[in-house]
């Protein structure tokens, strides 16, 4: 009787449980349905943001275009919020973040990562009328970052990217307060009021950074970036064939120069490979 | 509120009124200073040199604006109630602008913008809305019916579901049947998603809504139909809900206008509507600004039609009761 009742149960957990997908499912049904399903977050310039023409375009947003056009299948993007995307448990709405994601051990947990397509120096910004000189002026500061960032867990002493090639760091600030923000336009926005009105520096990636500036920010970078930042393409975990196509895709664009061009188009600098 | 018919002097005609008005104006002015913006410096122009800033033309200036402000305020009293009401309002919406205007939008962005926002952005926010505040009538009915039952499973179950509803930040509900609901296995798309969350939240609030309703009407009313031999059906469609529905039309107009505008809690499942793209457009050129305040004005202008379609319900009502 009582065996019973535990087959029942382990039968009715491993059926609550078998959620996950199967390998190459996904892959199958890219492949079936002729469409690669993208989430990336549109409020990320340069990565992905929307164009004049209200198209979304950006680094990130060129990368997918390229990968699906290498396996063949057309693109389709999806915006949910960043968070959902690396919440994990996709469910097949999407197959694929190119999200300038970096490889956390927590969200490796639920996605799989199978390439890391470039790096970003990840920098401290303070107000133009700031007098901090150095990254280390801002110990004991308020300082902001997007939440559940890999910016907001290098502030709190927390951060662990443990993808193959990513450079080693040191925490060399310990702010007071971490100020944390829906994304990086909001932190930049606190920042931009003025020398410790809201902020009294924040971290964030140097390309937004320099973005920022570039369209009149008065803001400006302090010391060495913090750390490199890899950044990885996502997928929902459990799917080998999909991780070794994207895999060999992205070592493809790698090797004939794609991505350094697109790099270069976007941020005017090659961040596919770690330049110290 | 009854008005009498005791004609008194009007208030803002009264010179001790006046005078204390003009005072208080004129200290207002004095204190915040407005030499240095762009009206004190036209001003400043008008009346002719000045150094701005230095006390006595600030003090000329602030007498000036006192005085404007003092002759607009008596004017308006002489006007009619009605022409009252409209040059209120206008005043205080061409001072709500002036506002926006000391942020230098860029207007020709704004105008590149507004027409996707116009088709993207409310077409997706109004059918969302829309869609929601039909389903939620619905769950309304049926669970204000269930509540007045005496039917203990009907009665269980609409109290466990107004106060589960009514209990959850409508922004973790979203979260809640978008995020959970494929755990369950039944993947939902964003959209179906929000509508459920939008419904089921109104449906609860509007549930009390019209229970209330219902159970203003005083008892005798059910009694002389039963009496009648008009079974529940007709009661409550020809007695009860004919009184009840004039008392529930302001609180659920104001739940349309709510939800409305809690429509944008959908844009964190990326769903393409006004507050989306109020975040989204603005953020390659950093001008946040610009797209914040553009879906404010389509959020106020919406909830103005809303609030238009409700007036003519209530006087609708009014007329019929007037009968």
């Amino acid at each position: 009787m009582n065996l019973i009742l535990i087959r029942a149960l382990a039968a009715f957990a491993a059926i609550s449980i078998g959620s996950a997908a199967f390998a190459g499912e996904n892959l199958d049904r890219i492949m079936k349905d002729g469409v690669l399903k993208v989430a990336t977050d549109a409020n990320w310039a340069p990565q992905s943001f929307m164009n004049d023409s209200n198209e979304l375009d950006g680094f990130d947003v060129n990368v997918a275009q390229e990968l699906s056009k290498r396996m063949g299948v057309k693109v389709e993007f999806v915006t949910p919020d960043w968070s959902i995307i690396t919440a994990g448990h996709w469910s097949g709405r999407w197959d694929v973040s190119v999200g300038s994601m970096s490889p956390t051990k927590d969200r490796a947990k639920v996605l799989t990562f199978p390439a890391i397509y470039y790096y970003t120096p990840a920098s401290f910004a303070v107000h133009k009328d700031s007098k901090a000189l150095d990254k280390t002026d801002l110990n004991g500061k308020k300082v902001g970052a997007t939440t559940n960032s890999t910016f907001e867990q290098y502030l709190q002493g927390d951060l662990v990217t443990d993808a193959e090639g990513a450079p080693p760091f040191t925490y060399d600030v310990k702010p007071e307060s971490i100020l944390s923000l829906k994304d990086s336009s909001a932190v930049m926005d606190d920042l931009r009021l003025g020398d410790g009105v809201r902020l009294d520096g924040m971290l964030g990636s140097l390309p937004a950074i320099s973005e920022a500036i570039k369209n009149g920010y008065p803001i400006r970078v302090v010391g060495t970036p913090a750390f490199y930042e890899p950044l990885a393409i996502a997928i929902d975990k459990g799917d080998d064939d999909l991780t070794a196509k994207i895999a060999s895709i992205i070592k493809e664009m790698q090797a004939d120069g794609t991505l350094s061009a697109l790099s270069v188009k976007w941020y005017g600098v090659d961040y596919t490979t770690v330049s110290k | 509120m009854h008005i009498d018919t005791v004609v008194g002097d009007r208030l803002v005609h009264k010179p001790k009124f006046l005078a204390a008005l003009f005072a208080a104006a004129f200290a207002l002015f004095f204190a915040i200073n407005v030499s240095d913006t762009s009206l004190g410096i036209s001003l400043a122009s008008l009346i002719g040199n000045m150094v701005a800033g230095d006390a006595y033309g600030r003090g000329i200036i602030a007498l000036i604006l006192a005085a404007i402000f003092v002759a607009d305020i008596a004017i308006i009293g002489f006007l009619p109630l009605r022409a009252q009401l409209i040059v209120v309002w206008l005043q205080l919406a061409v001072l709500f602008l002036a506002f926006f205007l000391v942020f230098h939008l860029s207007f020709p962005f704004i105008l590149s913008k507004l027409r996707f926002m116009i088709v993207q952005g409310v077409v997706t926010t109004l059918y969302v809305s829309a869609i929601a505040i039909s389903i939620s009538f619905m769950l309304a009915i049926a669970g204000a019916i269930a509540k007045l039952s005496n039917n203990g499973f009907a009665i269980a179950i609409a109290n466990f579901y107004t106060s589960l509803f009514r209990g959850l930040p409508l922004l973790m509900q979203v979260y809640l049947i978008y995020l959970g609901l494929p755990q369950l296995g039944y993947v939902v798309d964003a959209i179906p998603a929000g509508v459920a969350a939008l419904s089921l939240c109104y449906g609860a609030y509007m549930t009390e809504i019209f229970r209330a309703g219902i159970e203003s009407i005083p008892k005798g009313q059910w009694e002389a139909s039963r009496a009648l031999g008009f079974k529940f059906g007709l009661t409550m469609r020809r007695i009860i809900l004919p009184q009840a529905i004039p008392v529930i039309v302001p609180p659920t107009g104001n739940q349309f206008i709510a939800m409305l505008k809690d429509s944008s809690l959908v844009s964190v499942i990326g769903v393409w509507e006004v507050m989306f793209l109020a975040r989204t457009m603005g953020t390659k050129t950093f001008q946040h600004m610009e797209m914040l305040i553009t879906a404010a004005m389509i959020y106020w202008i919406l909830s103005m039609g809303l609030e238009a379609v409700q007036s003519r319900i209530e006087a609708y009502y009014r007329r019929r009761g007037a009968r």
